[in-house]
């Protein structure tokens, strides 16, 4: 039984918001290569969604583009939850390995990140009086993702619901330590680079002289 | 042959030049004239109107002014200048070539003769001719008629109503259709001070409010915890006072306000009621970016000193910092900007006031005792006609004349906004979207395509239609050739369960 390919498999966890993650840790089933293509996906959309969306709704400032914010928002954000949530979870008895984390939390995202395909694509098509659909769209995909993904951390770590919330606001601040740590990083590392250089130019004065 | 060449040539040399001529009307500022993009950035622009003479007192022949502090046209166009440092009111034609008549002495009603002593504002009502002087240094508003002969004087008003602490210095002054005279009170931070037509004071009017400013927000914090007696001590967070008004033909009164803490109030249009008709359109008044001085390392926020609103219904306001005259329609829409702070034609010192007269628009000085004449340019009257026609209503009317506003300035965001207005109306929906977006403009963009989708659905029903039946024939047709499939693995999964136990 469940004998299912990768593609339907993902198909499966989508549709089944209750058993489905637990049918394919059962299975041990869950493609990494399918969770980055969904990771890159949403990058992709969020790009988009921001620039292309319907000119009847948003006006986008075209004189600026800057394509960072869109990866620090997108691919950053999903490491440091999958990186924060391993983390956390090994400390409190979760049974989930860092590429389950990874690969369930990149398929509770695909409802996400199809809505946002949907509104981007819909918005050409649509008025303002209509703005109500891209909306139902929206808290659709963002309510389903919630689900998914609270369910794919029950079943990957086989926590019961208040330690999985528990986990997850855990989860949260560990993010939040770790970007905190990762600025910290990019200042310090710019000011030994400033050191270094300082220290070369001394030299190559010294040197000239 | 050859000279009829020549003649041909020279004819064309001719022809060109006087077209190119006419094509290139604006006139050269020393100033760099600009305008806003739809993003709120200062774009160099054409100019609207033109430095055309300079006129002092000794031009009118009547000796130089001395801190002139207000101009006023009056409803037969003479051209009121309150000439504060002489104690004086010129009064001259529209052209402000001939003197029509000075008024330094006035008689009062019971036959004694006063003078006016630093007057900073004059009004002239249009329905019983008086003139409303505000005479500051008296602590008086004179009211008199062409002769010079005073009707009545307001002073400052019974204790009962009025705090004798406070002082009267009337600076400016309008009066309504029924009489109520509106005085703006130096140091009076609660609005304008009515008087009815018999001279009663009535209250206030259209004060401004405070801008919670985080400073405001911190001082407000702290005087939570303090006692009335450190209260007493601090100091107090009090509005801007007005500084100037205007009256349109309607009856509303515009305000301006010149404060350099203060961003909110600059500009408001009030109603019978004092409710400001701008405050929910959100229009920032004057220059959008504040001005920085690397000379003395300061920010500079425009200061609105006067408002005038011309027979146009254009809203002039007039900023102190920038000597620029900035030019809005009705609706608040940024028309032009023009003048400078410079020594040449067309730059000022200090200005205090201004007032349009037909096509011009007078800029009063107070340090070079002048008064700056500017004349529309052809741009400025293209952009003029096809606002007028705009907001009135007339979209398609105004298509024209928008179109000939883009020839000569490509950045006048405005003119894509008319045209994009006109196309609808013409039914050219396709076009009207174009224009939309040039112009930064979702709401009209909507509109447009609103039209343009229901025109394209009703010309390609059928095939729209079809393209739908087909979509959803595949996907039904999809969705049982995998029940069927599905139906046959679950058989054999179920063949191989039932095995197992």
């Amino acid at each position: 039984m469940m004998d299912l390919t990768d593609r339907q498999w993902v198909s499966y966890a989508v549709t089944h918001p209750f058993a489905g993650f637990e049918d394919m840790r059962w299975k041990k089933a869950g493609s990494v290569k399918i969770a980055t293509a969904v990771v890159c996906l949403w990058f992709v959309v969020a790009i988009l969604y921001d620039r292309l969306y319907g000119f009847q709704f948003y006006s986008v400032p075209d004189k600026i583009f800057n394509v960072i914010p869109y990866f620090v928002q997108t691919i950053v954000i999903f490491l440091t939850w999958t990186v924060g949530n391993w983390s956390v979870c090994t400390l409190l008895d979760g049974e989930g390995t860092m590429r389950n984390i990874y690969i369930y939390s990149a398929y509770a995202l695909i409802p996400y990140v199809a809505s946002l395909y949907l509104e981007t694509f819909l918005s050409h098509f649509l008025i303002r009086d209509e703005y109500i659909f891209l909306q139902v769209i929206a808290y659709l995909g963002q309510g389903w993702t919630l689900l998914l993904l609270f369910s794919a951390i029950r079943s990957v770590h086989q926590y019961c619901f208040l330690k999985t919330i528990a986990a997850i606001c855990l989860t949260v601040t560990a993010m939040a330590v770790m970007l905190f740590l990762l600025v910290m990083l990019l200042l310090l590392f710019e000011q030994v680079y400033v050191f270094a250089y300082s220290i070369y130019t001394e030299i190559a004065y010294r040197l000239k002289v | 042959m050859l000279l009829k060449q020549i003649a041909i040539a020279a004819l064309a040399a001719a022809l060109s030049l006087f077209l190119s001529g006419s094509v290139t009307a604006a006139a050269e500022e020393h100033y760099d004239v600009y305008h806003y993009d739809c993003w709120s950035e200062p774009v160099p622009s054409q100019a609207g109107y033109t430095a055309e003479r300079a006129v002092s007192g000794n031009d009118l022949g009547v000796g130089n002014f001395s801190e002139p502090a207000d101009i006023f046209r009056d409803s037969h166009d003479r051209i009121y200048i309150v000439d504060a440092g002489n104690d004086r009111i010129v009064v001259t034609d529209a052209k402000l070539e001939t003197v029509e008549k000075v008024f330094d002495t006035f008689t009062m009603p019971d036959g004694s003769e006063t003078t006016l002593n630093s007057p900073q504002g004059v009004y002239v009502a249009p329905e019983t001719e008086l003139l409303y002087i505000a005479d500051y240094d008296n602590s008086r508003v004179l009211i008199s008629d062409y002769e010079g002969s005073v009707q009545r004087e307001i002073t400052k008003p019974d204790p009962g109503l009025f705090s004798q602490d406070l002082t009267f210095l009337p600076q400016k002054v309008i009066a309504d259709k029924a009489g109520n005279v509106y005085v703006v009170l130096g140091n009076i931070t609660t609005g304008a001070a009515i008087f009815s037509s018999d001279g009663a004071f009535q209250g206030y009017y259209g004060a401004n409010t405070v801008q919670t400013t985080p400073e405001v927000i911190v001082d407000h914090f702290w005087k939570m915890f303090s006692t009335d007696e450190m209260r007493s001590r601090q100091a107090r967070t009090v509005p801007s006072g007005i500084t100037n008004f205007d009256l349109d033909d309607e009856g509303f009164i515009y305000t301006c306000s010149q404060s350099t803490s203060q961003t909110k109030d600059t500009v408001k249009k009030l109603n019978a009621a004092g409710v400001d008709l701008f405050s929910p359109l959100g229009i920032t008044w004057g220059d959008i970016r504040s001005y920085y001085d690397t000379n003395t390392n300061t920010n500079y926020q425009p200061r609105i000193c006067d408002i005038e609103i011309s027979d146009d219904k254009s809203i002039n306001c007039l900023d102190m910092t920038t000597g620029r005259v900035f030019q809005y329609d009705k609706e608040g829409s940024l028309l032009f900007i023009f003048g400078s702070k410079s020594d040449q034609l067309g730059g000022f010192t200090e200005v205090t006031a201004l007032e349009s007269c037909g096509e011009s628009i007078y800029v009063l000085d107070k340090q070079k005792n002048t008064v700056t004449v500017f004349t529309e340019t052809a741009f400025g009257s293209l952009v003029h006609e096809a606002t007028e026609l705009y907001n009135a209503g007339y979209y398609e009317e105004a298509l024209t004349p928008w179109y000939q506003v883009l020839q000569y300035d490509g950045n006048y965001v405005r003119a894509y906004e008319g045209i994009a207005a006109g196309l609808l109306v013409k039914g050219d929906q396709e076009g009207s979207m174009r224009y939309a977006k040039l112009a930064d403009l979702n709401s009209r963009y909507n509109k447009a395509f609103e039209g343009y989708r229901q025109e394209w659905l009703s010309e390609h029903f059928t095939l729209a239609a079809a393209v739908v039946v087909l979509i959803a024939v595949t996907l039904t047709g999809l969705h049982f050739y995998r029940k069927k499939h599905r139906r046959h693995i679950t058989k054999a999964d179920t063949a191989e369960r039932s095995e197992q136990p």
